[in-house]
């Protein structure tokens, strides 16, 4: 799975101005089945930029069901690297290295299923989303859909024609609510609310939209500080928390640079073999077991994937971004080696 | 010996005896999706409503996420129906008996005298036994089985062949909302709303505004549904004709009358939407409860509607008996109401069942085909044959 393959661009598209950018990629008749994806999954994709190698995980944008092309949608981020590259620099007919789609956080749409799915995206977060409510316009046709979708303003507005189409050809069982937070008047659009998705927004969601089918479900999309708000706003509202699907999305990860690691004395655990290796004060756990000659599980990089996850037996570290955990998990011990700086002087971290 | 006595596909004592509606209550009505009630009967947090489906009492409550939770009605103490038929509770459900409280989740959340009387008591297995419930077509349905997985597996192969009607935007009209007793088996009284033979000729002075030559019927796995078009008569002013606002818009007119499994009937027509929900209380007694929706739209509108149609209807219906063949002032054969026609049909025909001499004769080929349907559709369940 962590293998990476080949694929050229079959276009591109500039979206909001230039800030944001939709790569589609062509998927040859024997990768087919290996790129299938569930929608709200994301792609890892590999880049050599300044002789350093970079690997980025982006939400998958399209649908499977609609017959779209599989596609990215990459928005700017501010000094951001690989973002800015591919922005700049990606067009049709480039190959890109890409491994194959991952991640937890999806919606399989099903033909007699019948549910009210109410999902809440902010900004760039809304490329999962779009997937997972175009996946179920087209392969779930009794279930329903309500999308609050926060923006700066009405220009940074992602997939706004998209979602326009998609609520005209289904108007008894979408409907695209927009929030947009720019306190400045506006012209021609007019939001459902002003503001941010906040308590208050969810309240009047779901009083104005209460679940028809009683199969409801909840998917959260956005940056850092969002998916916690909305998720503790529905729990305040006894929606239970099996019904809340979340993620951060893809690539912007909210990362706390705050901790400083310190070199350390760390003892691996891989593949039934202890290995005994010293990381400086600049490394994760990920680059000083590579760099020892390792050969540890990883992809991402970006601690959204969970595929480089170990078990810290001993010692204290420090992850800069933990998406891919649950706090339960980061409790019984699990962390992302890819994130993990040490805060200890010896460490003590099994694999598998 | 002389043989079983049949009633084409099911034998006599299915429609008389103890033993089938105890089958029936067991391998139908407790295994299947359960009419609960109209969907605005619970409209806001905490509101409740319990149904009994089959062998099961389920009740449905409102969470504050203005979803609905189903449980079963039972305390998980000593198995005390917990709550009444409707109601409203704040945060909390509390069985009368020994005051076990629960909350909105069914979670067992308080236990009178926990600490001296249940030492170890792991309150986290002992929360509410969950129930499915959905919203459809306007209506409350509820499941036993907390997996019983989508509604629509269920009604989705008929939805198409039912009604064009937009009912969200309809609303109860309250005073049509009727309940009564049929003393008759449930069978028969789904088998007369099903015949369609009989339209011309039990109702022929109540139900002449359709046009039984042109109906269309037939069953979608055990659904039974029915389609008939306007008579010319009725049709060629119906904006003047019909008794009260048009529900359907004019290139889509028609009565659409559906028997859905099992027991639950429909009445769809161009001015109203209705259900005749039949409920077994015994081999030889029902329940049908009446609810009507109609157009959103003033009294006022209604008023006029009446004043319209009025020389209309008092031309078109008459009973079957004249008044002067009346027995006494209430003869439901010289009502003018087709229910009424239909609750003597079915009682009648009950009480024959109990003769040496009854046996059936021969079955009409189309018009009578749904009631042979309908008996196989009963067979096939309770002898384990379809779920």
């Amino acid at each position: 799975m962590s293998d990476f393959h080949r694929l050229k661009v079959q276009d591109t598209k500039s979206l909001i101005g230039g800030m944001a950018k939709s790569v589609m990629f062509e998927v040859s008749t024997e990768l087919t089945e290996t790129f299938l994806w569930k929608a709200g999954q994301h792609l890892t994709l590999r880049f050599e930029l300044n002789g350093e190698e970079q690997r980025r995980s982006y939400s998958i944008s399209s649908s499977p069901f609609s017959g779209d092309p599989l596609r990215i949608t990459v928005k700017r981020v501010k000094d951001g690297l690989v973002s800015n590259h591919i922005n700049d620099n990606v067009k049709a007919g480039d190959i890109i290295e890409v491994m194959p789609p991952f991640g937890g956080f999806y919606l399989e749409p099903g033909e007699t299923k019948r549910r009210t799915h109410y999902f809440f995206g902010a900004g760039s977060g809304i490329t999962p989303l779009f997937s997972m409510l175009d996946s179920v316009m087209c392969a779930e046709p009794y279930s329903v859909a309500y999308l609050a979708y926060g923006n700066k303003n009405h220009k940074s507005i992602i997939f706004k024609d998209e979602f326009d189409a998609l609520c005209d050809a289904n108007k008894d069982r979408l409907a695209v609510l927009h929030v947009i937070s720019d306190s400045s008047l506006w012209s021609g659009f007019t939001p459902w609310r002003k503001g941010i998705i906040d308590k208050a927004a969810i309240e009047a969601l779901i009083n104005e939209n209460p679940p028809y089918a009683q199969d409801a479900q909840y998917y959260i999309c956005g940056p850092g500080g969002m998916n916690t708000a909305v998720k503790t706003a529905l729990m305040s509202f006894d929606v239970p928390a099996d019904r809340i699907h979340m993620e951060s999305y893809g690539g912007m990860v909210e990362v706390d640079d705050s901790v400083k690691g310190r070199a350390a004395k760390v003892e691996i655990a891989l593949q039934g073999q202890t290995h005994l290796i010293n990381m400086a004060a600049d490394q994760t756990v990920l680059q000083a077991a590579r760099a020892a000659g390792l050969s540890p599980p990883f992809s991402c990089q970006s601690g959204v994937c969970g595929a480089c996850r170990g078990k810290l037996n001993k010692g204290t570290v420090h992850m800069r971004a933990s998406m891919a955990l649950e706090d339960k998990e980061i409790q019984q011990g699990a962390i992302l080696t890819c994130q993990s700086v040490a805060t200890s002087d010896s460490l003590s971290i099994s694999y598998g | 010996m002389s043989e079983k006595k049949m009633m084409h596909v099911l034998p006599l004592e299915a429609y008389t005896s103890q033993a089938w509606f105890d089958r029936e209550q067991e391998m139908i009505f407790s295994k299947t999706w359960a009419y609960a009630g109209f969907a605005e009967d619970i409209s806001e947090p905490g509101q409740y409503i319990s149904v009994q489906a089959g062998l099961n009492n389920i009740f449905i409550v409102m969470g504050r996420d203005r979803r609905l939770r189903a449980f079963h009605n039972i305390c998980r103490h000593r198995g005390t129906q917990l709550i009444r038929a409707v109601g409203k509770a704040q945060k909390a459900l509390t069985c009368p008996y020994h005051d076990w409280t629960y909350d909105l989740e069914g979670n067992l959340i308080s236990v009178p005298e926990e600490q001296s009387e249940f030492k170890d008591l792991d309150k986290s297995c002992l929360g509410l036994k969950k129930a499915s419930v959905d919203m459809w077509r306007g209506m409350l349905f509820v499941h036993p089985n907390p997996d019983a997985g989508s509604i629509m597996e269920w009604f989705g192969e008929v939805e198409p062949h039912l009604g064009p009607h937009n009912i969200e935007e309809l609303v109860e009209y309250p005073d049509a909302r009727v309940e009564y007793e049929i003393k008759a088996n449930w069978k028969i009284v789904v088998e007369n709303y099903i015949d369609v033979y009989h339209l011309a000729h039990l109702h022929s002075g109540t139900l002449a505004m359709y046009d039984h030559a042109k109906a269309e019927y037939g069953f979608f796995g055990p659904h039974y549904a029915f389609w008939e078009p306007l008579s010319e008569d009725y049709a060629k002013d119906i904006e003047k004709n019909a008794p009260t606002p048009l529900v359907l818009p004019l290139d889509q007119l028609g009565a659409s009358v559906p028997m859905l499994f099992p027991g639950i009937g429909l009445a769809e027509s161009e001015s109203n939407w209705a259900t005749f929900i039949i409920t077994p209380l015994g081999p030889q007694l029902s329940r049908v409860e009446n609810r009507v929706r109609l157009k959103n739209a003033s009294e006022w509108e209604f008023q006029k509607q009446q004043w319209r149609s009025a020389s209309f209807w008092s031309k078109s219906i008459k009973g079957k008996y004249s008044p002067e063949a009346a027995e006494h002032d209430d003869d439901p054969m010289a009502s003018g109401d087709f229910t009424a026609e239909d609750i003597y049909a079915c009682e009648q025909q009950q009480k024959s069942l109990k003769s040496p001499y009854f046996e059936v004769g021969a079955s009409a080929q189309n018009g009578e085909s749904p009631v042979r349907q309908h008996q196989q559709v009963v067979l096939d369940f309770v002898e384990g044959r379809y779920l």
